[in-house]
């Protein structure tokens, strides 16, 4: 019950997503959190169960804070998601998933824009979206990404695809969040 | 402990405060082949002296692939040595698994470290092996020493077993960053000759900033 969208551009990634929480047939809130900063370079958004994946992002990143201590360079985006989904994957094979789904967005030697599912797989993207709206949202990715797109550019594109799925998908609505990663960080 | 007497347990402090059975093991490695390591900012070259064990016999390899882009060498009690590097290519494959890259050469190191660091805590023979360790990470070119005590240094030169004070010696005299490939594997080469006094059989390996790949030379 959210929709969330991830762009790769050559300058940046973009994050967006839409503020609702639902509780089944209830808005539980009109404007919750779904992009989490995991650091200056990286960060995640959010789909599924917000306890579980709010325990996860809070996991991941204790470890890239013991990793980055221990061999003085911060870990990649692709090794973000890999953390992520080792934890995902040893929930599914022990019978206690966490049911979340990310994308992890972010920038190190080049953009990064990657997606995790409940099953622990790991896709490179250039663009993606999850939750409940996300078949609306595809409508408007397919339609309007282009891997020329500035990053101005993928920021409308990604807000677009959220407000299109707002628009018709009772799980997601209440405004739109964006969040925008350019090569040399957030400043 | 008798009171009043000078023993004390092998395995523990000496009156001095030292480590005694650290010191056996490296008086051990102090007598294994001659073994060198030498690193600029474009590659580390890792040499080691072969000792046939008598006619007939083929002589152990004393150059190991770690991972892809790393690989070790070391002197000692080669059945020490092994299950060292066993270690470090069970390290590296960890690392790749954990968090899906290449381990870098530091955590390497510190990893292998750390195991040794184990055995001195408690009464067992410590590992007689000192290593020295090569590769390449995000981060560049690295070279590291690791000896039976745990320690490890980065470094751009290091000698361990045999007169490796002599070899030692010549590489700090003879060594620049800017050393090209066959400089820096004919230097390794004299440092082993200046150490046992006479033309060694070497084993090579080397990694490369710009390959990213250990490569062992036979």
């Amino acid at each position: 019950m959210t929709t969330i969208v991830g762009i790769k551009t050559v300058k940046g990634v973009v994050l967006a997503s839409d503020k609702r929480a639902s509780k089944g047939f209830f808005i539980a809130s009109k404007d919750a959190q779904k992009i989490f900063k995991i650091d200056e370079y990286t960060a995640a958004a959010i789909a599924g169960q917000v306890s579980d994946a709010e325990y996860l992002v809070n996991l991941v990143k204790a470890q890239r804070k013991l990793i980055h201590l221990e061999r003085g360079f911060r870990p990649s985006v692709y090794e973000t998601a890999k953390l992520i989904a080792n934890a995902a994957y040893s929930g599914l094979r022990s019978y206690a998933p966490f049911l979340a789904e990310f994308i992890i967005a972010g920038v190190d030697t080049e953009p990064r824009l990657y997606s995790t599912d409940v099953s622990g797989a790991i896709s490179p993207e250039s663009f993606v979206s999850n939750g409940s709206g996300s078949p609306i949202a595809y409508g408007v990715l397919e339609s309007s990404y282009a891997d020329t797109l500035s990053l101005d550019e993928a920021q409308e594109v990604a807000k677009k695809a959220v407000q299109a799925a707002m628009q018709r998908d009772p799980g997601s609505g209440d405004g739109v969040e964006v969040v925008v990663i350019p090569v040399g960080g957030v400043q | 402990m008798q009171s009043g007497s000078e023993r004390f347990p092998p395995f523990f402090y000496g009156p001095e405060g030292r480590l005694i059975q650290v010191e056996y093991a490296a008086e051990a490695v102090s007598r294994g082949s001659t073994t060198v390591g030498i690193r600029t900012d474009r590659f580390a070259i890792l040499a080691s002296h072969v000792r046939p064990p008598r006619e007939l016999v083929d002589p152990y390899d004393k150059i190991f692939e770690i991972d892809e882009h790393a690989g070790a060498t070391g002197s000692g009690y080669i059945s020490d040595m092994l299950r060292l590097i066993d270690e470090l290519r069970l390290e590296s494959q960890q690392h790749r698994l954990y968090i899906g890259s290449p381990i870098d050469i530091f955590t390497l190191a510190k990893r292998v470290g750390q195991y040794i660091h184990e055995f001195t805590l408690y009464a067992v023979r410590l590992p007689a092996a000192s290593l020295i360790i090569a590769g390449v990470d995000q981060r560049g070119v690295h070279l590291f020493q690791v000896d039976p005590s745990g320690t490890f240094s980065r470094g751009a030169a290091f000698a361990v077993g045999r007169n490796s004070d002599k070899a030692l010696d010549y590489i700090i005299k003879n060594y620049s960053n800017d050393l090209g490939f066959e400089d820096a594997k004919k230097l390794a080469e004299k440092a082993v000759e200046t150490a046992i006094s006479e033309k060694p059989l070497l084993q090579v390996g080397y990694v490369e900033a710009e390959k990213k790949r250990f490569v062992k030379q036979s």
